[in-house]
Formats: C-alpha cells, structure tokens, sequence
C-alpha cells in the first residue's frame, strides 16, 4: 500500500486549513485573536499517542467521525485556561460551570464542523460526526483511545496547535482516523507513482529508528551510568516553514552532523541546558564546582553527541546494508528553534514538506531528557525505504569480530 | 611498553583513552584527524595507532589506508562510534588490525590491544 508525498502534503494542508477555519470560527464567537501554530500528520506507536500531553489537565470536545473517514476527533486546552476562555465565550456567566460547559461545547460543535467539513468538500463526499461530547481529563486520557487494528501497531494522528496571541494558552486538535479508511483515501488521493512512499515500510522504518533511539539510549547508559531508556520515536510530515516549530523556544545545547547516504540529511542531539550539565558531568571523572556550562562540558556533550549519532544511524545503515556517513558533530549551545531553523532551511532547498524523525528519551531518577531529531532528504529517504527489505528490519546490529574474524 | 598513538578529534575521547592506556603503554602523540595521524607515525613508528573513523580533514580509514600501504607490519585498531557493517569491511579494506565500537570499557580496550599487540 503506497502514500504519494502530494497526497501526505494536501492531507497536511486540509488539516492545516481546517484548523484555520476552526479557529476563524472561534475569534468570530469570542474576539480571541488565534493562530494555527503548527499542523503535522505523525505516525507513531498506538501507546505513545498523545505522550506529550502528560503531567497535564486539560478540557475539551470529542466527536466521533463517520463516512469516508471514520475515527474520533478532539479539540482541547490546557484546564489552566478554562476559566479565560469561558470568560470570552460566555462573559459574566463564566462562573457558572453548566453554562461555561455548555459554552465550550457549542464552540468545540462549531470550530470542529469547520474543521471536518474542509475534509469532506476535498474529497467530494460525506464525513458524519456525533454531537459534542464535553472532555475533562489528564494527560493522553484527554484523547480517545488510538484505533485497534491487529495488523498495524503504529497509527496516523493529525495534530494542529493553535496559539491564543498574547496569552499563554494553546489550543490543540487532535484527529485519529481509523487506519484502513485513511489509507483508501489517501491511495485515492494518490495522483502519481513517482513519489509514492510505501506505508508500511515507512512503518518497518519507525520500528528500526525505535531500536536506534535504545541503541543511543544504551550508549548514554554506558557512558554515564545514568539508567536512560527511549520513550517516543515517531516520523512526522509538516511544511519545511513549520520544523523549527517541532522544537520549544527553550535552550538546548548539543550537537548537530550532516549525514550522506541513502538517506542524507541533518541530525540534531539535544539537551536542555539542565540536562547537558547533569549529563556531562556524569562523563567527567572529576567533580566539577558550579552548574555553569564549562568547555569540559562541551567537550563531553561533543562526544556523547557523536556517540549517540552513530548509536541512531548505525542501524538504518545495516538493514540497508550501506553506509550511511556523517560529519564531525558541530556542538550547538541556542534557542531550540534558532538551531533548528538553518537546518530546515537547506533541506528546504529541494522539497516543500519535511519527514521529521523525531526521538525522545528520559530516565525517571535523575534530572535528563534528550530528544533526537533527525531530517533526512525526502526524495532519499523515499529510495531508502524502496531498497527496504523488511525481512532485514531486526539486522540493525552489524558483528565485529566475524568481519574481524 | 608498547608506544601509542591516539588519533580521535575528540578532546575528551583522546583524554579517555590516554587516561585508560598510560599505566601500561607510553603515549607517543595525540592528533585530532587523519593527516596529522599519517605524519606523526611517519616520525614516531609507534607500535599501535588507536583510530577514531569519523574525524575532520582526512578520516581514519582513509589515514589506516595510507599508513598500512607504506608500513604494512603497523598495528591500527579502529576506535570509533560507528557500528555500520559496511564501514567495518572498508576498515578491514584498508587494512585494520581491529575495531572498537564507542562507547567502551578499559576491559574491552585492553582485550582487543592484548589481540592485535599480545604482551
């Protein structure tokens, strides 16, 4: 089963418009001045949907979707914020929950139809969806639960943030089509071979990046003691204009190599600046006074960076069976977009949209996350998932000493 | 003592190595890439070259390459993050004596000198 990227491309900007027209929608009803702030179609394990909403409360609108494309829907917002957007959409009566309630909904009803009918009017035929139904919950329960389907244990979601202008509040629209009815119509959609990208081996392709993401997760392990496991691996299609967005505007330090193969591209290893002190010093066999970032801390992180891009790539190369080379890693220490942008803006040179590999990993014990990023060249990525045996997907690990032997 | 010479662009993987070696093996030089590695083997003859692959300039392989044409008695192991399969076949093309894939342990970096450069 094939996906062309024009197809992944207008299926992004549906999800893009809808979330435009959905937020027209509520700056009509309440005077909330909103942009969509960034739209992409993720496909990643059915478990880790929503893994970025955790430690959080949120309220919101759920519907369930029925014609050609069938799944659930959700538009929510941080609980934090309920009580400014009741304000706006029910002023004076925002203290009376039954009708802030009530207001939520028939705003959620009204942004959502514009959302959904942006999708019907493309694809020329009908999508159905229930009535409202009012959401309160943590973290991904926020979500419905991702679609069962025994074949497929990775799932397509449709993600759009919208960001309240002047406030910090983000509203998010979620959307988790049922896999089959989303791939018939996106074969439909389809309007050429060229650059039709095979769906499940870009799940094979998720599946050894996972496996790469514990292979770095191990070498971080090894290297600093500290207990490090992968927590979400994903490959996500957005605009080129909206990749810097996949990073916060927080501080990271790190590094960042240029890769060459079958696929080329960029790869980014960041820390957040907490992170990079906890993890370096880890690495050093001295004790080092202060929480300041040292030239001895860069140095760690140069090389830890360097270590876990090997860990990451190593195994695309093996399946492959090709080598995939990358550049000394260059230490980067800015804002996450700021590092991010240069990089998206070369891979932009040749293509409108952008495959974002995207990793993350944490331990528990310890102050530490990481996040791996990787943007590989479209139309390389796309011959390296056609030359993709998968019965070669677990032959990530290559054996020194029988090729030493 | 068996001399050694550790070519990695890393700073602190050259401080690693030198700080896992040094007891039993005098360091006859550090370098930071693979033409600087090719000329102070030329001047010192060491006994083992520790090679990092992917470094700036001139890689490792291609240095391991050039080193074991002129001298094919020297002793290079490769010292390196990249675990690829291909790699490893154009590491033992150029003609390396052994491979080390980062990140490692002294142990392991003993055993696989002990190999290439017994005691």
């Amino acid at each position: 089963m094939n996906v062309d990227i024009q197809s992944l491309g207008t299926f992004n900007q549906l999800a893009h418009e809808g979330a435009e027209e959905a937020t027209r929608s509520m700056a009509q009803m309440t005077g909330i001045d909103a942009v969509v702030d960034v739209t992409k179609i993720t496909l990643l394990n059915r478990d880790d949907v929503g893994e970025e909403l955790t430690g959080r409360e949120f309220v919101g609108v759920q519907f369930a979707l029925d014609g050609v494309l069938e799944g659930d829907t959700v538009l929510v917002f941080d609980a934090d914020s309920a009580g400014a957007i009741a304000d706006a959409l029910v002023p004076g009566d925002s203290a009376d929950e039954a009708m802030a309630r009530s207001g939520v909904k028939e705003i959620g009803n009204i942004m959502m139809s514009g959302f959904i009918d942006g999708w019907a009017d493309y694809v020329g035929a009908t999508i159905d969806h229930s009535p409202p139904e009012y959401i309160e919950k943590s973290g991904a329960d926020v979500l419905p639960d991702a679609p069962t389907d025994a074949d497929h244990q990775q799932v397509f979601v449709f993600k759009s943030q919208i960001e309240w202008i002047g406030e910090s509040v983000n509203f998010y629209i979620y959307m988790l089509p049922e896999y089959e009815p989303l791939a018939e119509l996106m074969m439909e959609q389809a309007d050429t071979e060229d650059d039709a990208i095979p769906i499940d081996k870009l799940q094979t392709f998720n599946e050894m990046t996972t496996k790469g993401t514990q292979q770095a997760a191990d070498n971080v392990e090894m290297m600093t003691g500290i207990p490090t496991d992968a927590e979400v691996t994903q490959i996500s299609f957005a605009p080129i204009t909206d990749v810097p967005k996949q990073v916060g505007t927080e501080t990271y330090v790190g590094t960042v190599v240029e890769f060459t193969g079958t696929p080329s591209g960029y790869l980014m290893v960041l820390f957040d600046e907490a992170s990079a002190v906890t993890v370096a010093e880890a690495m050093m066999p001295i004790e080092m006074e202060g929480d300041e970032l040292t030239d001895q801390h860069t140095a760690a992180i140069e090389e830890l960076g360097n270590i876990m891009t090997s860990g990451f790539v190593d195994g695309w190369a093996n399946v492959l069976q090709t080598s995939v080379e990358h550049t000394p890693p260059r230490v980067v220490h800015d804002m996450g977009r700021a590092i991010v942008d240069p990089l998206a803006a070369q891979v932009g040179q040749h293509q409108e949209h952008a495959f974002i590999i995207e990793s993350e990993m944490k331990t528990d014990d310890i102050e530490f996350e990481s996040e791996i990023l990787a943007l590989p060249n479209e139309k390389e990525l796309r011959e390296a998932l056609e030359a993709l045996d998968v019965e070669r997907a677990n032959e990530t690990q290559a054996d020194v000493e029988q090729i030493f032997e | 003592m068996p001399d050694v010479l550790i070519a990695d662009d890393s700073e602190f993987m050259r401080n690693l190595l030198r700080e896992i070696l040094e007891e039993d093996h005098q360091i006859v030089g550090e370098v930071e890439n693979g033409v600087e590695a090719v000329e102070v083997f030329k001047e010192e003859t060491p006994d083992l070259v520790m090679m990092d692959i992917v470094m700036p300039i001139r890689d490792g392989i291609e240095a391991t390459d050039e080193i074991k044409s002129n001298n094919p008695d020297a002793n290079v192991i490769m010292c390196t993050s990249v675990g690829q399969e291909e790699k490893m076949k154009e590491a033992v093309k150029a003609g390396a004596d052994g491979y080390i894939t980062k990140p490692f342990q002294k142990p392991s970096v003993i055993e696989a000198i002990e190999d290439v450069v017994p005691s």
